[in-house]
């Protein structure tokens, strides 16, 4: 019977239907509220998030700023290099373009064909690839084959001043050097192509691109120049070799407005490789962090990333503060029986038998210790060390490269004694090469504290654009006069003392010698040193040679003014030549 | 109205009427579907199966599947099916009890069964034989209907299918769908209003306070937090979730909001660049109106609602009450899927695995749809053309 129940609630169940298909429909315009309100007031931002998301960036990148040195030779360069891929889904000649880049690129079938044949959104096959190559692949128009054009750093003279202009990394940054220290104007702005990729990264062709061009990098222009840096690193080699030492600095300076003409470092390395390991290191031996360790000791800056003794060379700075304070005349005279006592400590000056009776100046002729820790007595400790402070000595020199090592000098209330009579002759503490040369420099040039430095200025490639740098200087750290009379007795320490191994014929040189024990004491090994400047009484220019280690004879008045005096001899004219030229 | 009754069954077909709107929409958007398919797939199918139709081709297949279902069973006289109403629920019952042992796992959730090389969703094998159930218990209880312990029948029996759906096969969207299907069948059987809108207002009002509890452990501690939890934390803000559970629903409301109002061009969707998950599937609706904006997403509700308004008009005029409600379960099986369908997409849910009937890619999906089709077409074909 049931299947023959009259169908009697047809009413009910009609309304109950059409109610049913309402209460639907109010749902769906719910819905298309909902829609439009995301699609319409929503629209914009949410356009913008999937914009974001579509957008992949490329970028291309800037050429690096050059480095130029004062007479416009080029120091650092940008080598332009391509790099070859290949797109899997835009070629159309699998087997020719194998071909073609086995022949370029030197590769084997093998290497190039599983790269070729990979499914990717894009495939490099090889980077650093010569231009000249680079455009041989793209005269054959393969499709699928992409030849992009990039910059590789190039140093022209290879190890030239490698330690001060540092080299680059994968990305073009700076890693050592004036590379590091000045890449916000070397790097420039990368640009950027904005192009639409799928989720995995695959561009979209038919949507386009936008370019943002790249700003190229500024040149810097610097105060080395390569002709006394050139010689400079030759005498150093020279040096090192027939000394067998371990390695020779020399830094050549203005002393009046702190610019460096040459840091030369032997051994350097070369800045075209500067990840390559000495012959005498197996480089399959060697761990990550050895490997890593070794060539920071390659890199290193000994003018300013060591501290050493300064020795006898620190007289300079003893003698401007005795006679800045008043503690000692040119004029003052001394007996040195050989030794000095100081408490119950017998300190020996270097000639045995002692020098007698000599005045101040012959004193510093002599670099006799007795006399200086007589003169280091009478400034006393905290006067002493007001002028260390005074001096700038204390301080870091500001130089333009990375990692410049501090002054090790004992606190004040530290300073006994025995500390104060050592310190006057240039022992018990430790000083950079560069923290020398600039002091010095300040006591010679009238008392100013120049800040040393080798970036000049810094200009677009045209020229457009420049922003010359400018050095802090603090005047009168020492007087006129105290200045003149260092100048004076430095004069006479190369004309008949110590330093006569310094003197140039024709040419009015002063300076100062330094023979120093390396820590620990006693183990044999010694640094020389000499610094010298000139003219004497109007100087143009200051040098510093260091020999670490030398064997055989080690006093710096034998073996290290001989370098500067070759060094003096042969830029002296040329640097008179230069100003002829520029004024 | 007896005599009636029986002497309709002998006429000719010829004089009875054929839902040629109803069909005319069906196909419509079938080919809107497949057409669909290929734009959201061809991307995706090319990348990993280095065919671009890969999608579509079997898409195509199953919707040929389909229609030959739907002719078939539009041909046989519905009443045909009645006694394969309790058959039909067991069969439901031992397909999803199938899916512990021999279930195929896909998109993290183990919800088909594979005969041979076909596979078969049991979810939707409940809900068509939901609807062919209910209408014949219904039919059965009469009256009995109005009174309390009828209609607390009515909604329960789904109960234990709607139970196994969500607990067995993880797929709560379905078990929704089967216990929306009865509620609705109930309340066209049932004359009574006030029942219904108590139900509708106990379980917003339960959902309500699921979405406080669940809010509130949230702040506290995340860990704890199952699956859904996380989801509903992800619904109410899927930009915190970008990662995790919002990342989908991100994706999807990238793809509706950066269509606008005119769309980007048929073919022209950035998001189905393997940006959107499931973008086939059930994300389709994100891409139609990435692609087709505003306009296409309303043009395809409007459809829909066209769609159900053939079915109301088909149940309101069909020849008995077992046609209609076979009708009404079909309504609302297509109604609720496509409203839950599109509010998960827009986010006004939260996230659930549901497809868009007739739209989104699976086989399985559209042959059962088109068998529920043939149903409504075979009770059209009762309804003799002077009673319209």
């Amino acid at each position: 019977m049931t299947e023959e129940t009259p169908y009697l609630h047809k009413t009910y169940h009609r309304s109950k239907t059409v109610a049913a298909l309402f209460l639907c429909i109010a749902a769906f315009v719910g819905l298309m509220a909902r829609l439009a309100y995301l699609m319409i007031f929503q629209s914009e931002y949410y356009t913008m998030k999937a914009r974001e998301l579509h957008e992949r960036e490329r970028s291309i990148k800037a050429a690096r700023g050059r480095i130029i040195d004062a007479n416009g030779k080029i120091l650092a360069d940008n080598k332009t290099v391509c790099t070859i891929s290949v797109i899997h889904n835009q070629i159309t000649e699998q087997e020719e373009v194998i071909a073609v880049l086995c022949k370029e690129l030197g590769l084997s079938e093998d290497y190039v064909r599983k790269r070729v044949e990979k499914y990717s959104s894009i495939e490099k096959i090889k980077s650093n690839v010569d231009k000249s190559i680079g455009d041989a692949i793209r005269t054959y128009d393969l499709d699928g084959v992409k030849v992009d054009e990039d910059y590789k750093r190039y140093y022209p003279y290879d190890s030239l001043a490698s330690k001060v202009l540092g080299f680059t990394g994968g990305d073009n940054q700076g890693i050592i050097g004036l590379e590091v220290i000045y890449e916000e104007y070397l790097q420039g702005e990368s640009g950027t192509i904005l192009t639409v990729t799928d989720a995995k990264g695959v561009e979209v062709a038919e949507a386009g691109e936008e370019r943002i061009e790249p700003v190229d990098g500024q040149d810097l222009y610097v105060s080395l120049d390569m002709n006394i840096q050139s010689y400079a690193t030759q005498l150093a080699l020279q040096t090192m070799e027939t000394k067998e030492a371990d390695s020779v600095s020399i830094l050549v300076m203005n002393p009046g407005n702190g610019e460096i003409l040459a840091m030369a470092n032997v051994p350097e390395f070369n800045l075209n490789d500067p990840y390559a390991l000495p012959d005498t290191v197996d480089a399959g031996t060697v761990s990550e962090e050895e490997k890593q360790n070794l060539l920071n000791g390659i890199w290193r800056n000994g003018c300013i990333n060591d501290t050493y003794e300064p020795g006898s060379t620190f007289k300079i700075i003893t003698a401007a503060a005795g006679l800045e304070s008043g503690a000692v005349k040119p004029t003052d005279t001394f007996n040195c029986p050989g030794y000095i006592m100081v408490e119950d400590r017998r300190i020996r000056c270097h000639k045995v038998g002692g020098h007698g009776a000599e005045d101040f100046v012959q004193a510093t002729m002599n670099s006799c210790n007795p006399v200086f820790i007589t003169v280091g007595m009478r400034i006393g400790v905290e006067q002493y060390y007001s002028y260390f402070k005074q001096f700038g000595l204390l301080d870091r020199t500001g130089i333009d490269l990375p990692g410049e090592a501090g002054t090790i000098m004992h606190n004040v209330e530290n300073i006994g004694p025995v500390e104060l009579a050592t310190i006057s002759f240039g022992q018990s503490f430790q000083i950079t090469p560069i923290q020398l040369a600039v002091t010095a420099s300040s006591i010679i040039n009238g008392g100013r504290r120049v800040t040393p430095h080798f970036a000049v200025r810094a200009a677009d490639s045209d020229g457009s654009n420049s922003h010359v740098f400018t050095y802090p200087v603090r005047d009168n750290v020492v007087s006129a006069e105290t200045s003149e009379t260092m100048r004076y007795i430095l004069e006479q320490v190369v004309a008949e003392g110590g330093g006569k191994n310094g003197a140039v014929e024709g040419y009015r040189v002063g300076g100062k010698t330094a023979t120093s024990q390396t820590l620990p004491r006693g183990s044999g090994k010694y640094i020389a040193s000499f610094l010298g400047f000139a003219p004497a009484n109007d100087p143009q220019v200051l040098a510093v040679a260091i020999i670490n280690n030398p064997q055989g004879t080690y006093y710096g008045g034998q073996i290290a003014a001989p370098v500067v005096r070759q060094l003096f001899e042969n830029i002296l004219p040329y640097l008179e030549e230069m100003d002829y030229n520029r004024t | 109205m007896a005599q009636r009754s029986s002497s309709r069954r002998g006429k000719s077909n010829s004089e009875n009427f054929m839902d040629y709107s109803l069909l005319f929409i069906v196909l419509f958007l079938l080919a809107f579907g497949l057409l669909m398919v290929y734009s959201t797939s061809y991307y995706e199918a090319n990348l990993d199966f280095g065919d671009s139709a890969y999608y579509l081709k079997k898409q195509i297949f199953a919707t040929i599947l389909g229609l030959v279902a739907m002719i078939f069973v539009a041909n046989i006289p519905y009443h045909f099916w009645e006694r394969f109403a309790v058959i039909g629920y067991i069969v439901s019952v031992v397909l999803i009890l199938l899916i512990i042992p021999f279930g195929h796992e896909a998109n993290g959730a183990k919800r088909w069964l594979y005969i041979g090389p076909i596979s078969l969703q049991p979810a939707e094998v409940a809900k068509l034989c939901m609807i062919l159930f209910l209408a014949s218990m219904i039919c059965t209880m009469g009256k009995q209907i109005r009174s309390r312990k009828g209609f607390w029948m009515v909604v329960l029996v789904p109960m234990p299918i709607a139970l196994m759906l969500w607990k067995i096969t993880q797929n709560m969207s379905s078990a929704v769908i089967v216990v929306g299907i009865a509620v609705l069948m109930l309340f066209v059987a049932c004359p009574d209003y006030k029942r219904f809108i108590l139900l509708g207002l106990a379980s917003m009002a339960g959902a309500a306070l699921i979405v406080f509890v669940i809010v509130q452990m949230g702040q506290s501690q995340t860990e704890n937090l199952n699956f859904r939890g996380a989801r509903i934390l992800a619904w109410l803000n899927p930009e915190a979730y970008a990662d995790g559970k919002g990342f989908q629903t991100l994706q999807a409301l990238y793809a509706i909001g950066s269509g606008g109002v005119l769309g980007k061009g048929l073919g022209d969707s950035m998001q189905k660049l393997g940006f959107l998950p499931e973008a086939q599937n059930d994300m389709i609706f994100s891409i139609i109106c990435e692609e087709l904006g505003l306009f296409g997403g309303y043009a395809v509700i409007i459809m829909f609602i066209l769609l159900i308004w053939r079915f109301m008009v088909i149940a309101n005029n069909a020849p008995d009450l077992f046609g209609a409600l076979l009708v009404v379960g079909v309504l609302g099986h297509i109604a609720i899927q496509v409203i839950l369908n599109i509010a998960v997409v827009t986010n006004t849910i939260p996230n659930t695995g549901i497809s868009l009937p007739f739209i989104s890619y699976g086989g399985s999906s559209v042959m059962f749809l088109l068998i529920e089709i043939g149903l409504v077409l075979s009770v059209a074909r009762g309804i003799r053309l002077k009673d319209l």
